[in-house]
Parts: C-alpha cells; structure tokens; sequence
C-alpha cells in the first residue's frame, strides 16, 4: 500500500512535559485506522502536529507521493493539500445555516478576491444535497447550526469534512454524546468515507473501535505502545494494564 | 446565503438607498439656494457630516460587527482622507491668492518667490517658509485624491500585515489600534511634521475655482456628494458581506481558529477587511472636512475612534443599518445638545448644564443599551415591529 501521510520520529515537549516521544506512524491512501489510549496519552497532540497547530520539536511529517513536510506549513496551507479535521468538541460555525456551514467548507478555491465572486454552481449544490442526505440532515437543512443536537453537530462537522473533500481526515471521538443508533449510523458513515479517503479516528469506546474492523495504534504516555488488528491489541498485556483494565 | 433571507435583505437594502436619496431630495427642497430656505446652511453642512460620519460608521461595523476586529483606530484614516484632500484645497486657495496680490504688485515675481509667498502663508504660523516634501502634490487635486485613497489603505495594510500576521487578536489589537491613532495625532501634532502642527488646516470650506458659488450652494454639493458616498459604500459594504466572503468574514469572527482546518487564510481575509474599511472611511474623510471647514490632530485622537465603535454599539452591531441609526442619531443629538440648544434643568441646589452633562448621558444610554438589547437600537427596533404584527 501506497503511504499517505509518514509521521517520522516526532516529539514535542510542554515545559519540559514530553506530551509525544520519538513517534512514528504511517497510514496509506483510502486506509481507515484508529487510535486509542487513555487520557492524556498524546492523542489531540498527535493531531494538533499533524495538521499545523503545534509544531514539534522535531520530527518530520511527509504528505503524499511528493513527501512534502508539512513541519514548516500553516493550519491553512495544510489543509489545502488535504488534510480535515474534526475536533473532539464538536465545532461548527453556530451562526450559520447547516447548509451554510456546508459552502463554507466546501472544496473551492480559497483566494479571497475569487470568494468574493463565487456562486454556487447547480452540481456544487447537488453534491452539497447528497452530503445532507448522508449525514441525515437535510430535512433540517435551513436550520441554525447552534440549535441541533449534540449528536446533530457531530454529524454536521463530518459533513463539513466530506464537503471539504480531503485525501486524510483526522477524526476526533466522532461517537462522543451519541444514543448506540446514532453510533452505529456514525460506523457506517465513516466506513462510507474510507472507501475515498484515508482516514484517522480517535475514539475512546472500544465498541466503536471494534465495529470500525481496523488497524487500531495504542497510544500511551506519548509513544506507541502496540499497533494491529483489535483482537491483537486486546491480548497485548501492556494494553490491558495501562488501558483495559483486568 | 441562498435561504429566502436573501429576498429581504435585498427589499430592505433597497428601501433604505431610497430613504437616503429622499432625504437628500427633501433637504435640497428645504435648504436656501434650491427650496424654501427652511434649514439653514449650518444644519445643511451638520447634515452632510453627518452622512459623512455614517459611512465611517458602516465601515466599523463591517470590520467589528461582521469580522470581529474592535478597530479603535479607524478614525486616524478619517483624518487622514481629510488631512489629503485639504492639502490640496489650502494650496491651491493660497495659491490663488498670493498669485492675485503678486499681479497687483505689478513688478514680475519668479517662480521662487510665488512658492516663497505660498510657503510663508501656510507655514508661516509655524514658523516656516518652505514648503514640505509631502505637498510636492498639492497643487495637483487628482494626486491627492489618489492619495486619499492610498495613504490609509497602505497604512491600513501595512499596520494590519504585521498585526494580523503575528496573530495579534481581540483587546490586544483592539490596544494596537488605539496606539497607531494615538501615535499618529500625536506626530501630526508636531510643528515640524509638515502639516502645521496643532493648528491643523484651515479654510476648507472654501473650496478653490469654486469661488462664485456662495457657502449655502457649495453645502448642498457636498450634502449631495456625501449622500452619494453612503449610498456608494453601503453597496459595496453589502456586496461583500452578502456573498460568500461575507459568511467567510462573520466565520473568522465566530471562531478563526476553526475556519484556518478549512484551508482558509485567516489573515489575508482580515487583511482584505481592513484595508478596505479603511480606505472608504478615508474617502468618507475626505468628504467631511470640506464640511468642517477645519481638521487638526485632535479630530484622531482616540476618544474619535472609541466613539466610533460606540455608535456601532448603539445602533446595533452586524447590520449595516443599525450602524448608520446609531452615528446618525448619537451624532446629531450631540450636536444638539453641545450646541448649547438643549434646555439647561435646574434642580435648585444644582444645574443641570447638558454642555458638560451630555457624555455622562451618553454613558448611561451607551451602558443601558447593551444590558438591555443585544441588538443595539435596531435590535429593539426589531423586536418592536415583531410585536405589532
């Protein structure tokens, strides 16, 4: 399989905290992983690296069949080689309709004077409609952001990504404040998105985990602490220590 | 964006250009030259600025109420479109003049003593003969118009460059801002700093080649020229935060940090923002001081710019109409009562004098305003006509 995104030996300290250690980590095109681990092990560090927020102390980060390092590139710049990301909290823009939120995000040139000129065409919005569709949103469609569910919010900021239409989306406790419908709905939709873009979920519920049926990385205290299919991180003793628990 | 909301707001931007050109209309039918001679040139010239002042007011709101930048510094374009535009029109009164005594003179003058002459009339209250390098343009009224439009735009640009781009945000920029006005009045202030000093340019409301018009005709030309400039920058104003840039703007002010995930460039589009509210309100400027007849650095000085952002506040922030009723309103009723027109109160013990007493009403209204309507006064406007229907 062809490498995406190579996270190579990385490490970042907060005041002398080591938050992550010498990591390494690589995932290819149209691949689905996920990442556990228990609090404080790394993991929105992890992202925050990736996708430009924090810069590592160093490391390098290659993207795509050019190997680009995206250590020197801004949130923005990062996000145009294609790169989304969803935060633990959901975050949506609150003012705007869903369907707003949805132009907003959607894959199109970012030059401001463009912007200022910019119409939807008719498959733009057709494209906009199948994504309402998926995300169970569109008889809600002219609704305030800042009004729906938790769970409605979560689904809306997924569907900002596939709007946004990115090669690697970093996904953040999609399943956080979801009844087991809504989860298991979130499952299909993400297998869904795996089948075009790569994707990496973090997610506490193991449940969740294992319904995704892919290579999971255990993160602890900042480095890898076992990485393979979830039957094989369930036998792992290290894992069931820091972790699972007995 | 493309909900029915955009059918209204297009009915509404529509009746609002309308009322302005009405009212222009009515005023012209009222005033001395063109009407009845009801509204004296004064109120005229007051109405004027006024418009003037709303622009500048619709500016602030487009970058505060819709990007989320608290601006404390916008009114330094103002004098700086005014300071433009009136040297030209103190250059080329002086010139006019000194070239009229120097034919009576009847002895030939040379092209040095003319410039000397100029010079000495100008500069000569701050003890100077020499005309400074920044009026190399003076006498050419189409430069400085440039200029109007380009001195607040590249301070604007390279001011907002650095800011934004260390992302400076919130009361930190809000403190910067205050600091490039506070900076700039106080250079301007400076003898040597080429523009007389405190005492600023004078005379402007003699507006050159224009001398056979009297003061109450002039005043409805630039009553005209003002309502054309509002009606000019509200519909670029609305433009913009209408089309997609717009939901961009009002992203960046609801949560910037999310919007960069989305490869927008936060700074380029803050930038865009700034440069150009700030070039509009230097044309707004520009319109103003002919007015006024006077600008000196003390028109910049903070307190200009935090009463800007007060207007904004009261009319009501994130619609441009609302920015335009609270400078029109605040403004006029300013002008109302620190004109000494108000009726002093006596309370017996003590007087109620509305010359010193008006900031402190000002103040309450400013306080009560936002603790009882988040919308400003359009809000409760709003909320009114909601509950008639």
């Amino acid at each position: 399989m062809k490498t995406l995104l190579e996270v190579d030996n990385v490490s970042i300290s907060f005041d002398g905290f080591k938050a992550i250690k010498n990591l390494s980590f690589s995932i290819g095109y149209n691949e689905l992983q996920a990442i556990i681990g228990p609090n404080g092990a790394g993991k929105t560090t992890f992202m925050d690296i990736i996708t430009g927020q924090t810069k590592p102390d160093n490391g390098h980060i290659l993207w795509g069949e050019k190997s680009i390092d995206l250590i020197r590139k801004t949130e923005s710049e990062i996000a145009l080689l294609g790169i989304g990301r969803k935060f633990q909290k959901p975050t949506v823009f609150e003012n705007k309709t869903i369907i707003d939120n949805l132009i907003l995000s959607q894959k199109k040139n970012r030059n401001p004077f463009k912007v200022l000129f910019q119409k939807n065409t008719k498959s733009e919005l057709t494209s906009i409609k199948k994504i309402l569709k998926d995300i169970n949103l569109y008889m809600i469609k002219d609704r305030i952001a800042g009004e729906i569910s938790h769970g409605q919010k979560q689904w809306l900021e997924i569907g900002m990504l596939l709007s946004q239409n990115p090669k690697l989306m970093l996904i953040d406790e999609p399943a956080a404040g979801m009844t087991p419908t809504e989860r298991n709905q979130t499952v299909s939709i993400l297998k869904n998105i795996a089948k075009s873009s790569s994707i990496i979920v973090v997610e506490h519920d193991m449940e969740f985990v294992r319904n995704l049926n892919c290579r999971v990385t255990v993160l602890n205290e900042g480095s890898i602490l076992s990485s393979g299919s979830i039957d094989f991180i369930t036998q792992n003793e290290k894992v069931i220590e820091v972790y699972l628990g007995r | 964006m493309i909900t029915d909301m955009n059918k209204s707001v297009k009915k509404h931007s529509l009746i609002f250009l309308i009322t302005i050109f009405l009212f222009t209309l009515l005023v012209t039918f009222l005033s001395e030259p063109f009407g009845i001679n009801f509204i004296s040139t004064s109120f005229v010239k007051v109405l004027g600025k006024t418009l003037c002042l709303c622009i500048a007011a619709i500016a602030m709101d487009v970058v505060w109420g819709y990007c989320g930048i608290l601006s404390l510094g916008h009114f330094a374009f103002f004098g700086l479109g005014g300071y433009m535009i009136g040297m030209w029109l103190m250059y080329e009164r002086t010139s006019i003049i000194v070239l009229n005594s120097l034919d009576d003179s009847q002895l030939p003058f040379t092209e040095i003593e003319l410039q000397e002459a100029i010079g000495n009339q100008i500069f000569g209250v701050v003890g100077g003969t020499e005309i400074p390098l920044i009026w190399t343009f003076a006498d050419n009224l189409y430069f400085q118009i440039i200029f109007v439009i380009l001195i607040p735009g590249l301070i604007a640009f390279i001011f907002g460059w650095l800011a934004f781009r260390s992302r400076v945000t919130g009361v930190y920029l809000s403190i910067l801002t205050q600091a490039m006005t506070l900076a700039l009045s106080l250079y301007l202030f400076q003898n040597d700093s080429g523009l007389r000093g405190n005492n600023g340019l004078s005379g402007l409301q003699n507006i050159p080649h224009l001398e056979n018009l009297s003061q109450s005709t002039i005043s409805i030309l630039f009553l005209w020229l003002s309502s054309i400039g509002l009606i000019f920058s509200f519909v670029i104003f609305n433009y913009i935060i209408q089309s997609k840039f717009g939901s961009v703007i009002t992203a960046i002010r609801d949560n910037e940090t999310r919007l960069r995930f989305f490869g927008y460039n936060v700074e380029i589009y803050k930038l865009f923002i700034f440069v150009i509210t700030a070039i509009i309100t230097g044309l707004a400027g520009a319109i103003y001081y002919p007015q006024a007849g006077i600008i000196n650095p003390a028109e910049i000085a903070p307190i200009a710019s935090i009463y800007l952002a007060v207007w904004v506040a009261i009319g009501g922030r994130g619609k441009l109409y609302g920015a335009i009723l609270g400078a029109a309103s605040v403004s006029l009723l300013s002008s109302w009562f620190t004109g000494g027109n108000a009726p002093n109160i006596p309370l017996g013990f003590f007087t109620i004098e509305w010359v010193n007493w008006w900031t402190v009403f000002l103040g309450i209204g400013f306080v009560a305003i936002t603790i009882f309507s988040k919308g400003g006064l359009i809000g409760m406007l709003n909320t009114l006509l909601v509950k008639i229907k």
